[in-house]
C-alpha cells in the first residue's frame, strides 16, 4: 500500500474511534455506554465473512483458473485473518453481553453460528497443515474453501435469522429496513469501510511474506 | 453527558487512539521491510 493511501486509512480510523465515543449518541434500551462497543463488534464480524468469501473466491480461482499458488497463499491468508477478526467480534461480543445479558456466554444462535464458523475454518487450517505436499495441500484446502462460500452466508446471515435470537437487530433488518439513529449508520459504515481497507492491507502483507518464504524455501531445496 | 462520564469516555478515545496508533506504525513498519526484502530477493 502506498504510504499516503496507509496514512489516510490511520486518519479514517481514528476519526471511526473518535466518532464512535464522542460523535454516535448511545443507543436506546442498552444499559450506560454498551452500546458503543457496536462500532467495533460489527466491522470486526464483517470483515471476517468478507474474509472467508474472499477465501473462497480465490480458492475457486484456483481451481478453475490455471492452479496459480498465488491464488493458493491468498486464500489461506485471508482465512487467517477471517479467524483472527472472528475471534475478535466473538471477544467483543461476550464483552457486551456480559453487560446486557449478564453472562459472557449464552450460547445464543448468533454467538453459536459464529463459534461453528471459527471451527470450519480452523478445521481448513488444520487440513492445510495436515498435508505436505504442497499441490494436494493446495487442491484439497481450495475445495474446503469454495464449499465454505455456502457455509458462511448460512452462518452469518441465515442461521441467526430463522431461531430466535436475543441479540439486537441487524443494521438492515429482516424488514429490510435501517432502524437506527442517522450517526450511529455514519459511524458504523465508516468503521466497516475501514475494517475492511485494514484486511485487504494485512493480506497484502501476508501474501508478500508468504511468497518471500516460498521462494526462500524453494531456492534451499 | 456529565463531565466524569464524558472525562472516562475521553480518557477511553485516547487509549483506543494510541492501540491504533501502535498497530498502525508496525505494519507501516513490516511494509517497509518487506519491501526492502522484495528487493534484495
Amino acid at each position: 500500500m502506498k504510504r499516503a493511501l496507509a496514512w489516510l486509512l490511520w486518519l479514517w480510523m481514528a476519526a471511526v474511534i473518535a466518532g464512535a465515543f464522542l460523535y454516535a449518541p448511545l443507543a436506546k434500551g442498552f444499559i450506560g455506554q454498551s452500546s458503543r462497543i457496536l462500532f467495533f463488534h460489527v466491522p470486526m464480524a464483517w470483515v471476517s465473512f468478507v474474509a472467508f468469501i474472499a477465501a473462497g473466491i480465490w480458492s475457486a480461482r484456483f481451481l478453475f483458473l490455471g492452479r496459480r499458488p498465488e491464488h493458493d497463499r491468498a486464500a489461506a491468508a485471508a482465512v487467517e485473518l477471517g479467524l483472527l477478526f472472528g475471534v475478535l467480534a466473538t471477544v467483543t461480543g461476550a464483552l457486551w453481553a456480559r453487560v446486557m445479558w449478564g453472562a459472557y456466554w449464552n450460547w445464543d444462535p448468533r454467538q453459536t453460528s459464529i463459534v461453528v464458523a471459527l471451527l470450519f475454518y480452523g478445521a481448513y487450517l488444520a487440513l492445510r497443515s495436515s498435508l505436505e505436499d504442497r499441490d494436494q495441500r493446495a487442491r484439497l484446502s481450495a475445495a474446503y474453501a469454495v464449499l465454505g462460500l455456502a457455509v458462511a452466508p448460512f452462518l452469518f446471515f441465515v442461521m441467526p435469522r430463522i431461531m430466535f435470537s436475543l441479540h439486537p437487530q441487524s443494521v438492515i433488518n429482516a424488514q429490510g429496513k435501517v432502524e437506527m439513529e442517522s450517526r450511529m449508520v455514519q459511524v458504523l459504515l465508516a468503521g466497516s469501510a475501514g475494517a475492511t481497507a485494514l484486511f485487504f492491507w494485512i493480506h497484502n502483507l501476508q501474501c508478500r511474506l508468504t511468497a518471500l518464504s516460498d521462494r526462500k524455501s524453494a531456492l534451499e531445496e | 453527558m456529565d463531565s466524569a462520564v464524558s472525562g472516562g469516555i475521553g480518557w477511553v478515545v485516547a487509549v483506543n487512539l494510541i492501540i491504533w496508533t501502535g498497530i498502525f506504525l508496525y505494519l507501516l513498519r513490516l511494509n517497509g521491510r518487506i519491501r526492502e526484502m522484495e528487493k534484495k530477493s
